[in-house]
């Protein structure tokens, strides 16, 4: 079973159905050794089901599912010993101190971190002999991505690892991320937030009612590199239009004095423009390059979905607010 | 951000490792270690299942201490009552303990956390039922202790085997039908009023807070197929002074057991790692 698979992860045509509601039409990728790999999309896409496939959790209606060359239906002890899993919702033994936390869930791995630099690595150092129970939401989150840690993964599931939280909560715990990626943990990430994405992943597939709707990197996805750039400045009034030089495959306007022009070849264009109005010694003050977001990218990507059950709500009633709210 | 990772990474690599394989036994000693650390350290939970049964067992003796029970042959009140309490305190210890530990870890979303770690399910539910009977273990010393220090109750040799029996065969029995619980407990707030909601009917009719020799037929019958006067009544049998041989109850033993089989059948069939949602 565990031969050496070229990929850390790989999914091909996986389908799951819930009676007569489909989670997961049809979905493949692979995740390579080291990389970091981020389901995008909106709630109820599928990315947790596909995750809970792989994690082990679900089973899987159709299509073939390997982690680490295992199948995980088959819940087997040596795949989990080499995966770290940080879920949505998940509560840990309130009542125990950190120390005693991170002692306990090491002992279930064969192989495993230190607990001291695992908990220093999710700075948590100053906590350790807390009761869980006094620890924040952002506290208990580290807490999450330590434990997921301690085993010494080479798989790491990051299941919407900071919803719930705070900006600034989001872009410290974006370091920690980081961390695991430098360690050369394979991680598969699922957010709904696309600056996450853009920050932490490798390589971006954008899920929708159930299938990849794209798939790149952050600088690639959706061809958001070779997309159509927008060029705008505001030349001198009165000037004409015949003065300006020739653009080759580009289109260009002029408003009044504002000047529009779109072009998919955005380094001659702008060579062309800004050495003409050197040489007509016009200042093109307020020049300015609009290329889509991965914003743009993403919002147009979903919204051609038109799918009325990316909208079922139990699929997108997850944790409003994180952290606090699973343990009473 | 990127400066942050390098420093964070720089500072923590290499990160040590051990290796080193337990044996499934030992993780089970272990989770029993941890599962009493938190158990004891949260004082709502151990008033709840240990100190409030002997606060049962004091102010009842405060209020009848003195009595004589003439249905049952004139035995002191303390001697039909601590028993009575044993088997209640058992209960509380076992039945409900567990099934509000288990109700609320489900919620919490603790047992989809170890699903997700290499530690087979049955070390985890292995380690949570060794710490429910080590729990009952420390109430049912503290009873028996209580009851023959305070209260003058007398553990009789010739019946300690079938009293040793009955403990051991109805902590066996309540903690699966603990773990049967929690598959008719939707969500951990409601655990509370399901659980009081099974147990607290069968004790009043179980012989445990008054003695029932007026109840009609039917009522009597109930109590007899329901587990808790099983346990109350062959707890009760082997301190009556006026029992002889052995004491053992087999009626009530095979009710026990029965109910036990049953309950793993249950637990088997329906037990849920996940909460619904």
């Amino acid at each position: 079973m565990t031969h050496h698979p070229p990929h850390a992860i790989e999914v091909h045509h996986l389908k799951k159905r819930y009676g007569a509601y489909t989670a997961v039409r049809d979905i493949s990728f692979t995740v390579a050794v080291g990389e970091v790999f981020c389901l995008l999309g909106p709630n109820g896409a599928g990315k947790t089901t596909t995750t809970e496939i792989l994690e082990g959790y679900r089973d899987r209606t159709a299509g073939d599912v390997h982690v680490l060359g295992f199948d995980p239906a088959r819940g087997e002890r040596r795949m989990r010993e080499r995966m770290g899993i940080v879920l949505q919702e998940c509560g840990v033994q309130d009542d125990l101190t950190v120390a005693e936390v991170f002692e306990m869930y090491g002992r279930y791995y064969p192989r495993r971190l230190s607990a001291t630099d695992v908990i220093r690595l999710v700075e948590l150092d100053a906590k350790t002999t807390d009761r869980v129970r006094s620890l924040s939401g952002g506290q208990r989150r580290r807490l999450d991505v330590g434990l997921a840690l301690i085993g010494d993964p080479d798989v790491i599931f990051l299941d919407e690892p900071t919803t719930g939280f705070d900006p600034s909560a989001r872009r410290h715990s974006w370091s920690t991320f980081r961390t695991l990626c430098d360690l050369g943990k394979t991680v598969l990430l699922t957010t709904h937030f696309m600056d996450e994405a853009e920050a932490l992943a490798d390589r971006i597939a954008v899920v929708a009612a159930g299938e990849i709707v794209a798939e790149g990197t952050p600088a690639t996805l959706g061809g958001r590199d070779r997309a159509t750039a927008r060029i705008t400045a505001t030349l001198p009034a009165h000037l004409e239009p015949s003065a300006l030089p020739e653009f080759a495959s580009a289109q260009v306007a002029l408003h009044g004095s504002e000047l529009e022009i779109r072009s998919s070849d955005l380094p001659g264009v702008l060579h062309r423009l800004t050495s003409w109005a050197i040489n007509a010694g016009i200042s093109l003050d307020d020049l300015d390059v609009h290329r889509p977001s991965l914003e743009d990218i993403y919002l147009e990507l979903t919204s051609e979905i038109t799918d009325p059950r990316v909208q079922i709500p139990a699929m997108s009633a997850h944790a409003p607010h994180h952290g606090k709210s699973t343990s009473k | 951000m990127s400066t942050i990772s390098t420093t964070a990474s720089a500072e923590f690599r290499p990160l040590s490792t051990t290796t080193s394989t337990e044996s499934d036994l030992r993780l089970v000693a272990t989770q029993i270690g941890f599962e009493q650390r938190a158990f004891w350290r949260n004082r709502t939970r151990a008033f709840f299942s240990v100190v409030f049964p002997l606060v049962f067992l004091v102010v009842f003796n405060a209020i009848n201490g003195g009595h004589h029970i003439t249905e049952l042959g004139g035995i002191s009140y303390s001697t039909w009552f601590v028993p009575g309490i044993l088997a209640y305190g058992l209960i509380m210890a076992t039945f409900t303990n567990l099934a509000t530990s288990v109700a609320v870890s489900r919620d919490a979303g603790i047992l989809k956390r170890i699903k997700g770690t290499p530690l087979p399910r049955w070390v985890f539910m292995a380690g949570r039922i060794g710490s429910t009977l080590v729990t009952a273990a420390v109430l049912v010393g503290a009873t028996l202790l209580l009851g023959s220090l305070a209260y003058d109750v007398q553990i009789r040799t010739s019946t300690l085997p079938a009293l040793i029996v009955t403990v051991v065969l109805g902590s066996i029995c309540f903690t699966t039908l603990g773990l049967a619980a929690t598959t008719v407990i939707p969500n951990a707030d409601a655990a509370p009023a399901v659980l009081n909601i099974l147990v607290l009917p069968l004790t009043f009719i179980s012989g445990i807070w008054m003695v029932l020799s007026g109840a009609p037929g039917w009522l009597d019958f109930t109590a007899k197929i329901f587990p808790v006067r099983p346990l109350a009544h062959s707890l009760q049998h082997a301190f009556h002074p006026a029992t002889t041989g052995a004491g053992f109850v087999w009626s009530d033993l095979a009710v026990l057991a029965a109910w036990t089989l049953g309950g793993l059948v249950v637990c088997l069939r329906w037990f849920r790692w996940e909460s619904r949602r």
